[in-house]
């Protein structure tokens, strides 16, 4: 994913020049010409312009009738506003969840701007044109909604059912003046912005993105100290429909200081960008990366769990453990990468992954007991130990493979300290979260834990080692003839049932493996192809220069693919990201089940169902727009496609 | 490009460590369950496999005393059945079913809100119970032959007598006494994948009439079809159709349920794990225990005034943890069922809390006590 760290002199100057000098404005139109052209230019294409055009605006009409029906339980989704995005996640410690939003806010400002000073300009005249689609959209929307109230004669509303009775045609244009307002006041907005005087040279009338990005997300923080969008009023048993009690008062401030974040971080980051050499530049850029992929443990672990830690235990089992792993694997390290050690280091590395091996064979036989941490630490030290012959030699090396086994020991003890140890928040259900905080989690896990294992299994079905090749391609052709919902349905209701007594696998923990195995040999299979657009050329001047064979696929090969397999790798991360639906299926309470069983069971809302899937299918959307919109971003900055 | 390679390598790293630590956790509690804290790590492991296998070895013997050690009983609901187990929109878990965790709770540790609630489908329910997921069901779940045996579940007494019904509209002429006899030629619509779809089909065979049967997907499909006119009858549980009388039926139109017995036996109650006598005894009992207490009169309002007061029979006194108590042999606290009642309250209380708001009454029905005429029967505490 990170892939600008691997490309750090494409990663900024060419591509942003070039879009920069793009020209801008193309030769001008009058929209009666434009019409002409575009929609009626031939009497075939002009009645398909007015069947298309008609059914888009029965389709249109459908839904703002059912929209903006009398008779909509938008309470339902209103007051439902904290279930549907985080289940039972106690009111009193909400604050950890937006500590957990900030600093995702605040990593995203950061980075965009390290990664992406600028921004593309955006020509205020495409605003502006957008703006007056905007402002027409709404009047059309206006005329075209049935009226939904009838006004009786004593001026009461008496009914509201649209479907039965409606009112005169000028009563419904002239009951929706705010929408009129809102139309007219876009349409004023859009003109103005064409008669702003040209800017400096006058050749750039345009607007950076990121600050229209900003300016467009100031509006709806904006709203909601204005209009009580959130409609929260639950408390102690009861609802109130008291005004004031309200979701978007209590999360407008919240709301209001992501906003700052964003802005404040995304200026951090320029600023810092600006002052500092390439090197380090380049540095800082790898740190975040690391920050990201180390980001969603520590939220959700850290942050979100408030482990109790048990500081006795820590300080008399833990501390000791990771400090005895850590001093004597750097003593093995350092004998394994000393001077003239040959194939006496190979051996004694593969030894210990011999060893490594054992402890977990013993450990399920039972034969004798061992810590699961000490069994995973051994793990990692035995891989650390087959890489160490590619820093023998130089003091220097040997310190850094030093610092490096010294941190991973810190950073694993740490986390299997902290997930073990229990929660202190204490939610009335056994999920700590649900809703669409469990869609997020399950969604980044399933990323995080699915990348690596794909890029693994591509490389091992191209592998010139028969084994490893029949290997990764029996398990992709499996995995992939089966449907995911049976993995799932496998993992969360056949595998507890076969692990021993002792041993608990939550629910999230064996949805995200289902996913994670799944999702990884459909990216096995991206990845091969970008493996394999690979020219031979790459790899004969790789053995040229003398590479080894790890080398030239880290450093050449892999680089190039991932780069060439962006596009079908973002479509993996969005398909991810929408299956986790299915977790509602198999009994996790996520949005879509939020949505779809649990908010119309409540005797309040009994069956009002269809306004939580719309609003569910828009969260889902927004989403996976910005991932698209994203990944086309990133597909322009690394030039995929240009060359 | 040395540096790289360790920083790179470095990273990779790091991420894979993390990788480690999150496979770790999948594991569970290996690590949490060692709790004395030793000085070597050798001794350290030792102590945490003596310490795992005593607990395992009391966990697979009783339940009872899993659930104490633990100090949290773990049941499993529905979480989104009206008046049952509805989740607020705080996340918290209220109905009739939920009050019963509760009950238990207060019965087994004094304190009605150490429970953790699951939330489960019923497709996962028994595999819930079987993997230890949960300590007992309060599902909505229906006592059957099948499922006590074959699937290897125990039942507790049934809490609610619950039966198949239909509901029609007035103004096609059915009323709160019509029978199926009378649904001839009529479109009838429920839910699929329930034993509903074959309930009704066995009925009007019997019955002698043809109807034309549509089923949808759940529940809120089928009513919004009635509601919109593509169904002359809907049918379910009576507890499920009530609720939507209640709730969705428009003004200036009347829905009525048929027939006054239902088609069906719908026995719902707690269910756990079979084999587990002295868990079962504690869930049986706390249930008996508010119905004694409905029997009784004693209500979570009047408890404590009616203790001090003296104007309890003996079998009461026992009961609330007086002279000649049985609790204690039970494996609880003496007053584990005046906790019950004056936390959660009696059967009445909790019924009347949850099921009178979607209109479900206790009179007249099955769910009524033995001497109103219901089934609602409890065995003597003595």
């Amino acid at each position: 994913m990170n892939q600008g760290d691997a490309l750090p002199t494409l990663a900024d100057k060419p591509v942003i020049e070039r879009v920069a000098t793009r020209p801008v404005e193309e030769t001008y139109r009058s929209p009666a010409e434009w019409v002409r052209k575009n929609l009626f230019p031939s009497p075939f294409n002009s009645f398909l312009t007015v069947a298309f055009g008609l059914f888009v605006l029965l389709t249109v009409r459908g839904l703002l009738n059912f929209v903006f029906s009398e008779e909509r339980g938008w309470d339902a989704v209103r007051t439902n506003l904290r279930l549907i995005f985080t289940h039972a996640y106690p009111e009193e410690q909400y604050v950890r969840v937006w500590v957990c939003v900030g600093v995702m806010v605040a990593l995203a400002g950061l980075s965009l701007g390290l990664f992406a000073a600028r921004g593309d300009g955006v020509p205020l005249r495409k605003i502006s044109n957008a703006l007056v689609a905007a402002a027409v959209a709404v009047a059309v929307g206006v005329v075209l909604r049935e009226p939904s109230v009838l006004i009786g004669a004593d001026g009461e509303v008496v009914r509201t059912d649209d479907a039965v009775v409606r009112q005169s045609f000028a009563d419904a244009m002239s009951d929706r003046w705010g929408w009129w307002l809102t139309a007219a006041v876009l349409a004023v907005i859009a003109l103005g912005l064409r008669r702003v005087p040209a800017l400096g040279d006058g050749s750039l009338r345009t607007i950076q993105a990121f600050n229209l990005a900003a300016i467009a997300l100031a509006l709806p923080v904006l709203s909601a100290w204005i209009y009580p969008w959130g409609h929260y009023a639950f408390a102690e048993g009861e609802f109130i429909a008291e005004p004031g009690r309200t979701v978007a008062i209590s999360t407008k401030l919240p709301w209001t200081v992501m906003w700052v974040l964003a802005v404040a971080s995304l200026l951090v980051g320029r600023w810092v960008r600006s002052r500092i050499g390439e090197q380090s530049l380049s540095r800082l850029r790898i740190a975040v990366n690391l920050v990201w992929l180390a980001v969603p443990f520590v939220l959700y672990w850290v942050v979100l769990r408030d482990p109790d830690l048990d500081w006795a235990r820590i300080t008399q089992v833990d501390v000791p453990l990771a400090l005895a792993f850590g001093v004597a694997g750097g003593i093995v390290l350092w004998w394994l990468t000393s001077d003239g050690i040959g194939e006496l280091g190979r051996i004694a590395a593969l030894a210990l992954l011999g060893l490594a091996a054992f402890n977990w064979l013993a450990a399920f036989m039972g034969w004798y007991p061992m810590l699961q941490k000490v069994r995973i630490s051994f793990l990692l030290l035995a891989v650390v130990a087959l890489l160490a012959h590619n820093f023998s030699g130089e003091t220097q090396k040997r310190r850094r493979l030093l610092a490096a086994w010294l941190a991973i020991m810190a950073v694993f003890h740490y986390f299997a300290t902290i997930m073990n140890t229990p929660s202190t928040v204490e939610t009335p259900t056994e999920a700590l979260i649900g809703g669409f905080a469990v869609t997020l989690v399950v969604a980044v896990f399933t990323l995080m834990l699915s990348f690596p294992l794909g890029v693994l299994l591509a490389l091992a079905r191209t592998s010139r080692l028969p084994i490893f090749r029949v290997m990764a391609t029996s398990y992709i052709e499996v995995v992939r003839g089966v449907p995911l919902i049976t993995i799932l349905i496998f993992f969360v209701v056949i595998l507890p049932l076969f692990l021993p007594a002792n041993m608990e696998i939550s629910l999230f923990a064996s949805a995200t493996l289902g996913y994670t195995l799944f999702s990884a040999a459909y990216l096995a299979e991206n990845v091969r192809g970008g493996l394999q657009s690979i020219r031979r050329g790459q790899y004969e001047a790789s053995d040229a220069v003398g590479l080894s064979t790890s080398l030239r696929t880290t450093f050449v090969i892999l680089p190039q693919a991932l780069r060439a397999s962006i596009p079908p790798l973002v479509g993996q991360v969005i398909a991810t990201f929408k299956e986790t639906s299915l977790l509602a299926i198999i009994g996790v309470f996520d949005i879509l089940r939020m949505a779809n069983s649990v908010i119309p069971a409540q005797t309040q809302f009994l069956g009002i169902k269809r306004e939580g899937l719309l609003f569910v299918s828009l969260v889902y959307w927004v989403f996976a727009y910005t991932l698209s919109k994203w990944s086309q971003r990133l597909e322009r900055r690394l030039g995929v496609g240009e060359r | 490009m040395n540096r790289r390679i360790a920083y790179r390598l470095g990273g990779v790293l790091v991420a894979l460590a993390l990788l480690g630590a999150a496979c770790g956790s999948d594991d569970g509690d290996e690590d949490v369950a060692d709790e004395p804290a030793a000085t070597t790590e050798a001794e350290a492991e030792a102590e945490a496999t003596d310490a795992t296998e005593v607990e395992l070895t009391q966990a697979g013997d009783d339940l009872l005393g899993t659930v104490l050690a633990r100090g949290e009983l773990k049941c499993g609901v529905s979480g989104a059945a009206v008046a049952f187990s509805e989740t607020q929109p705080d996340g918290s878990q209220t109905g009739f079913d939920a009050d019963y965790c509760r009950a238990v709770a207060a019965a087994i540790f004094g304190d009605a809100e150490a429970v953790e609630f699951t939330p489960l489908t019923a497709a996962e329910r028994f595999t819930a119970v079987q993997t230890g997921a949960v300590d007992v069901l309060m599902r909505n779940t229906t006592w059957t032959q099948g499922r006590d045996t074959e699937v290897g579940m125990d039942f507790g007494p049934t809490t609610y007598y619950d039966g198949q019904q239909l509901m029609a509209r007035a103004s096609d002429g059915f009323s709160s006494s019509s029978t199926v006899a009378d649904i001839g030629g009529a479109i009838v619509c429920t839910n699929s994948g329930t034993t509903t779809e074959q309930n009704i089909a066995d009925a009007a065979d019997a019955a002698g009439v043809s109807i034309q049967l549509n089923t949808f997907e759940d529940f809120d499909i089928v009513t919004t079809n009635f509601i919109e006119g593509a169904c002359n009858i809907v049918t379910t549980d009576g507890s499920a159709l009530v609720g939507r009388k209640a709730n969705q039926q428009p003004d200036g139109e009347e829905w009525v349920i048929f027939p006054p017995t239902p088609i069906s036996k719908e026995p719902l109650g707690p269910t756990y794990g079979q084999n587990q006598s002295r868990f079962a005894d504690v869930v049986n009992w706390t249930v008996y225990a508010t119905i004694i207490a409905d029997e009784k009169g004693i209500t979570s309002s009047n408890v404590d005034s009616m203790l001090s007061g003296g104007s309890l029979d003996a079998e009461a006194v026992r009961l609330l943890g007086g002279d000649g108590e049985l609790q204690s042999a039970m494996g609880l606290s003496a007053d584990a069922f005046y906790q019950v009642i004056s936390q959660v309250g009696n059967y009445d209380e909790i019924y009347s809390r949850h099921l009178n708001p979607v209109g479900l009454t206790r009179e007249g029905s099955a769910n009524a006590g033995w001497l109103d005429g219901g089934l609602i029967y409890a065995p003597p505490a003595r």
